[in-house]
């Protein structure tokens, strides 16, 4: 079935089939690779991508469902520079084997775009769908913090 | 004081520039950029193949055959795999393991055939169509019954299988190692003792979890030439497996390549070879071309190495003073259906049962079980956070029995440098009291704190740690170290940037000695053709042993730096030094050379010719005072171990009475890094090793069903922490008592972190509700019921 | 990842027509809505169906409105939309409460709360909440429309009264001023299905819908413990009284996640601090909803 989906800016129109899983599309197809393959179920969090602006577990997404959305993973994020979110996570050492990573950017993101003061609690629940086995979280939230105070550490 | 420890490196200056500072991250940028290229990122062309596993879904079967007619003729398949093909065992300490299945499968999810197809889809429809046959036997699920007597025989051929010279397999039986360590008197210190507390502790089997699912592409080229891409935590010995492994196939290590970009995330569970050698072993069927196999989480939780589980029997004899006199520590580790690599995990702890403390007598046994499940491997601590529930658990009940505060009780027994160890040798320099008292401070030990919500009670829990490092005692790393003509510099080595740091702690020590900033210095992932050795990016050696040959390197390249200088310019190499990223004399002031200028080129003379030209430079360490000798019956005689890194966790937890959850509201965590080249990321190694520690104690909890297949291999039943699963304040606390052979006096904390978590969680729940549990997970079900037992009496 | 049997796809533009489809395939095709249960069955090889109807392009079935008391929910609404609606924080904000415990925020952008309903798992989150109000399913199938009150709605072990060929259009609930709370036992704090669940909703003059969910088959009511409160002021003796009767109604079993003996004492404890919470909360006070009880 033909979809034509943006990602990061740019138009595709490709040909899926209905059983076609979106994160394999944007991986092997689309050659996007930052959405990662975790658990395969929606419970790690790491396959995220924005769709339309919100957050979505790719993994439980057919690619037919897509036509006509729009989608922005980290790769779109980063094109032009990094964002302050970004370079916080960067000076703060917030991550530590990165697999996690771009799925977190995206999570904090949209966030960061909703709602522009945070408490602690509500960068948890924003980050509670992302399974990070390395960091603790700690420094992942003070980043997303700090970036909502307006990049004061 | 008994040994010379080998090496140590000066700087120019007193002062410290790079080392102890919290450098920013150099895989940083590609991490948050998505530029990051892990291995299933990697292209491979159209030509790419997919391989899918077909498993055995029993835990002790006899195959009696495999048809796999049907699926050969599906659409899309190359080749169909069994364990005919590749009838040969390997192993890394042991070879007690095959490729695929050959007669016996010996656990749930061992494989016993692979399809080769042209896609994902069409080989995994096409292992559907395998028809295996296999006549079912009783399985052996604990390691207790795995030692009766009559107990069946996982191994018969245990006898007959190679390994290293200081393990001592039990042929005839399950027990495929028994480290003993005898040391004193017990019996009769028992005898003498003021008190002395037995107890059986039991921990089970744990999951690693690294997101990132095991997996590697493989390509046996027209020339015969394998080149294996994995997400593993040991590039060196992968190939070194792999061509043992597949030796019988006429491979030697030259032709053998492995790649390793970007690892996400490994705790053990990449070290060695688990699912590797399946992608390595099936391409050598499909010349020419390169096949991808991918664990799905399903089988990353049953088919790659687990955390072994361990029945714990300790007995511990003090006086009234409160000195340790005896200890009895009795491991019976269920090690799984293959323990090549796990049985040095049983070694390890066997080797350190005692805790660390002092203790003049010692009858400590550690014995390695075969059960039929899945193999137990290295993870994260190695055998020491299993061990430790039991001993700091025990070590807070002796103390209340004699009146005696836990704290002041860890204090009085708590080993320090030049006292003896298990087998004999002494204990490194290490800050042990300095972390106690720095962890008591932290969390206000001594003062009880009132609950503001009538449902809750707050408890407080300590308990020390230490582990040293477990490798063979020639485990060695290199390092080769290049200029570039703007000044900066290529490190090439083998130890892998798993998360933890590593190419930064390595570019933060060849910044200092050469001055040039971290930002300007590259550190390669590895490629075993390009980069030198490292035995493995496991024990928490790398910063230690990586970091002294990156050390070495530098050094040299300072030395051959100043010898060009020295060759044009007559300036004395004493007199000579670096600073920002140029050569400068104490004997002339007014001397510069920017590096830059010549770490290519060389530098031209008066008379127009050149001295000098690239500077490169390698390092190489390999400990030369370690040995594995030792008395099979009481373990003495060795220096096995090259140093311990001690420390102390402490917590503040506010337990519901009526539904045992648990917060952390605070917890403290000390640990002697000797030096923190990066202290961030020596935090970063607390507050995560934390965490994961907690959640073993807390939530993580893995089941079998009485067939012995797992019943919760995915994340929605066996629960790893989420953001908010997390203390609301972790207090991490460094000390540097200077390890004297480490780089910058550095020495591991990798897995340390994690190692005290479950003891002083039960230790902080028996403070609050008055419940000692003595199995692991302490689930808020286990603390709920057990306090609502003694609540009705 | 990859879903081994394929299947046809089709995506109707009105519910009518997806009624019409589903007709034309009867056992062989399944409803796609949010997809966070249907994808991971697929991926499984839990279902095969040979046809999925993606929903999600038929119009109107987005909405969350208000008529009086009576709250309109299109069946496509999320629970992201739940929670992010001003006409749920202010007239229900148990739905939001509940829906704020479900999986994490990238699902819930996705799961809609119908499909919760619908794929009816014991432990499905909007169940016990839903049974709580006088809550109605509408469906059109190819006969036409058809009401369901939420009491007839849950049938058996993730049985529905819905029939192969109805599409849920939307629900309507009452809501008239009232206090609520979803208490649910989870292994930690981080996401996780429910393991024993309470839902109470608090109406003026003492009255109470009790409903658990995770202990039994389906969500359900008990009309026991609710004609033990009805009409009569909280206070110590009459929670102890209906505490004592938890054990009798629930049927939890023993599995990977709890034990049925853990279930029941958490059921007591979440239905004794439970009733003062909802209580407090139709009288304006009490826990801010959101607000974990255990």
């Amino acid at each position: 079935m033909e979809v034509t989906v943006k990602v990061n800016g740019e138009r595709w129109d490709i040909d899926v089939a209905p059983a076609d899983v979106l994160l394999d599309v944007l991986r092997e197809r689309i050659g996007v690779k930052s959405p990662k393959i975790g658990c395969e179920r929606g419970d790690c969090g790491s396959c995220t991508i924005l769709l339309d602006g919100k957050t979505v577990r790719s993994c439980l997404v057919l690619a037919v469902e897509v036509d006509g959305q729009e989608i922005t993973t980290v790769e779109g994020i980063s094109y032009e520079s990094l964002s302050q979110l970004q370079n916080l996570f960067l000076s703060n050492n917030a991550f530590q084997c990165g697999f996690c990573a771009p799925a977190i950017v995206l999570s904090a993101t949209e966030l960061l775009d909703n709602n522009p003061n945070p408490t602690r609690h509500d960068v948890q629940e924003a980050l509670a769908g992302n399974l990070c086995r390395c960091t603790g979280y700690e420094p992942i939230i003070e980043a997303v913090l700090a970036a909502a105070r307006g990049g004061a550490k | 004081m008994t040994t010379t420890f080998p090496f140590e490196a000066e700087t120019d200056s007193d002062e410290l520039k790079t080392v102890g500072t919290g450098a920013v991250r150099i895989d940083g940028l590609d991490k948050i950029s998505g530029a990051a290229e892990f291995v299933d990122d990697m292209d491979f062309g159209p030509g790419l193949l997919h391989a899918a596993i077909v498993e055995s879904p029993h835990a002790y079967a006899r195959i009696v055959s495999i048809d796999t007619t049907e699926a050969e003729n599906a659409k899309g398949v190359v080749r169909v795999v069994t364990g005919k093909d590749f009838p040969y065992k390997f192993g890394m300490y042991m070879e007690d393991r095959y490729i695929f299945a050959q007669d016996h499968v010996r656990f749930v999810g061992e494989q016993v055939a692979g399809v080769i197809a042209r896609s994902h889809r069409e080989a995994v429809q096409a292992a559907k169509l395998i028809k295996v046959e296999y006549e079912v036997l009783e399985p052996l699920l604990d390691p207790k019954s795995a030692v009766a007597d009559d107990a069946d025989l996982i191994h018969p051929d245990l006898g007959s299988y190679t390994h290293v010279p200081w393990f001592f397999p039990k042929a005839d039986t399950n027990i495929a190692h028994w480290r003993k360590i005898r040391k004193g008197d017990t019996e009769t210190a028992f005898a003498e003792a003021d008190f002395v507390l037995e107890d059986t502790y039991t921990v089970p089997r744990y999951a690693h979890c690294a997101i990132e699912p095991h997996v590697t592409v493989s390509k046996l080229d027209h020339a015969d030439r394998l080149t294996v891409w994995t997400a593993s935590q040991s590039p060196h010995t992968q190939r070194h497996l792999f061509a043992e492994a597949l030796a019988p196939l006429g491979f030697t290590h030259k032709d053998v390549r492995v790649i390793t970009p970007y690892v996400g995330g490994g705790f053990g569970g990449k070290a060695g070879v688990s699912m590797e050698i399946l992608g390595a072993a099936m391409a050598t069927l499909v010349k020419g071309r390169p096949v991808k196999l991918r664990f799905t989480r399903e089988q990353e939780f049953y088919n790659t190495y687990q955390r072994q589980g361990v029945v714990a029997e300790l007995k511990i004899g003090v006086m009234n003073d409160g000195t340790i006199t005896a200890v009895e520590h009795k491991l019976y580790w269920d090690a799984g259906a293959y323990v090549e690599y796990g049985a040095n995990v049983v070694n390890a702890a066997g080797l350190s049962a005692t805790g660390p403390y002092r203790v003049p007598n010692i009858s400590n046994d550690s014995l390695c079980i075969y059960t039929n499940l899945p193999p137990g491997g290295p993870y994260r601590g190695f055998g020491y956070s299993e061990f430790h529930f039991g001993l700091e658990s025990h070590m807070d009940r002796i103390a209340e029995a004699i009146g005696m505060d836990p704290v002041e009780f860890r204090r009085k027994n708590a080993i320090v440098e030049g006292d003896e160890l298990s087998y004999g040798a002494h204990m490194n320099p290490s800050g042990m009291i300095e972390a106690i008292d720095r962890v008591a401070e932290a969390i206000n030990w001594g003062v009880e704190e009132e609950s503001e919500n009538p449902n809750t009670v707050i408890g407080k829990g300590v308990a020390c740690f230490w582990k040293a490092p477990a490798m063979p005692p020639n485990a060695s790393s290199a390092s080769f170290l290049k200029f570039n003509e703007d000044g900066s510099i290529n490190i090439t080595v083998s130890g892998m940037e798993l998360g933890q740091g590593y190419l930064t702690v390595m570019a933060q020590i060849a910044s200092e000695i050469l001055t040039v900033p971290v930002e300007k210095i590259r550190v390669e992932t590895p490629d075993t053709d390009r980069n030198p050795y490292e035995w493995q990016t496991v024990a928490s050696h790398v910063t230690w042993s990586s970091g002294l040959a990156v050390e070495k390197a530098a050094v040299e390249a300072r030395a051959k730096i100043f010898d060009v200088i020295h060759q044009v310019y007559g300036y004395e190499d004493d007199s000579l030094y670096l600073e920002n990223e140029a050569v400068r004399c104490t004997t002339d002031p007014e001397f510069v050379k920017p590096l830059r200028d010549f770490v290519i080129d060389g530098i031209q003379t008066e008379e127009g010719t050149w001295r000098g030209g690239p500077i490169i430079a390698s390092g190489k360490f390999m400990p030369e005072f370690t040995n594995a000798n030792s008395d099979p019956e009481t373990g003495q005689g060795g220096h096995p171990n090259v140093h311990y890194t001690v420390g102390c966790t402490g917590v503040v937890a506010e337990i519901d009475k009526d539904t045992g959850r648990v917060w952390v509201r605070k917890a403290a965590l000390a640990v002697d890094a000797g030096r923190a080249i990066n202290p961030d990321l020596v935090k970063g190694q607390i507050v995560g090793g934390l965490v994961q520690g907690l959640a073993t104690v807390l939530y993580e909890d893995m089941r079998f069903d009485e067939g012995g297949k797992m019943l919760n291999p995915n994340f929605t039943d066996y629960k790893i922490p989420t953001a908010f699963d997390i203390p609301d304040e972790v207090i991490p606390i460094i000390v540097e008592v200077p390890q004297p052979d480490g780089p910058f006096g550095a020495r591991g904390v990798g897995e340390h972190t994690m190692i005290a978590a479950a003891p002083v969680i039960a230790n902080a729940v028996y403070n609050a509700l008055g419940i000692r549990i003595k199995s692991m997970p302490v689930t808020q079900e286990k603390i709920a019921m057990s306090y609502l037992e003694t609540r009705s009496g | 990842m990859v879903i081994a049997k394929e299947f046809e796809y089709q995506r109707p533009s009105t519910i009518e027509e997806a009624a019409q489809i589903l007709a034309g395939h009867p056992g062989s095709a399944r409803v796609l809505a949010g997809g966070t249960d249907l994808v991971a069955w697929l991926r499984d090889d839990a279902v095969a169906p040979d046809l999925v109807v993606d929903i999600k392009a038929i119009p109107d079935l987005h909405d969350i409105s208000l008529e009086g008391d009576i709250l309109h929910l299109g069946s496509l609404v999320t629970f992201s939309d739940l929670i992010n609606s001003d006409i749920v924080h202010e007239r229900a904000p148990l739905l939001a409460e509940m829906a704020e415990t479900v999986a994490s925020t990238g699902i819930r952008n996705r799961a809609t709360m119908v499909g919760n309903i619908c794929s009816a798992v014991p432990s499905c989150d909007a169940g016990p909440v839903l049974l709580g109000y006088d809550t109605t399913v509408h469906l059109i199938g190819s006969a036409g429309a058809r009401s369901i009150d939420i009491n007839d709605w849950f049938v058996g072990l993730r049985e529905t009264a819905r029939t192969g060929d109805e599409i849920v259009s939307h629900l309507t609930m009452q809501v008239p001023p009232h206090g609520g709370v979803y208490v649910k036992l989870m292994r930690y704090a981080g996401e996780d299905l429910a393991q024993a669940a309470v839902g109470i909703v608090a109406y003026p003059g003492d009255q109470y819908r009790v409903a658990f969910g995770a202990v039994a088959p389906k969500p359900f009511r008990s009309a026991r413990i609710e004609n033990a409160l009805q009409g009569k002021p909280l206070d110590e003796a009459l929670i102890a009284e209906v505490v004592a009767m938890v054990a009798d109604e629930i049927r939890p079993i023993d599995d990977i996640r709890a034990t049925a003996a853990y279930r029941t004492r958490i059921c007591e404890v979440m239905l004794e601090r439970g009733l003062p919470a909802a209580r407090d909360r139709l009288n304006g006070i009490g826990p801010a909803y959101g607000t974990r009880l255990i």
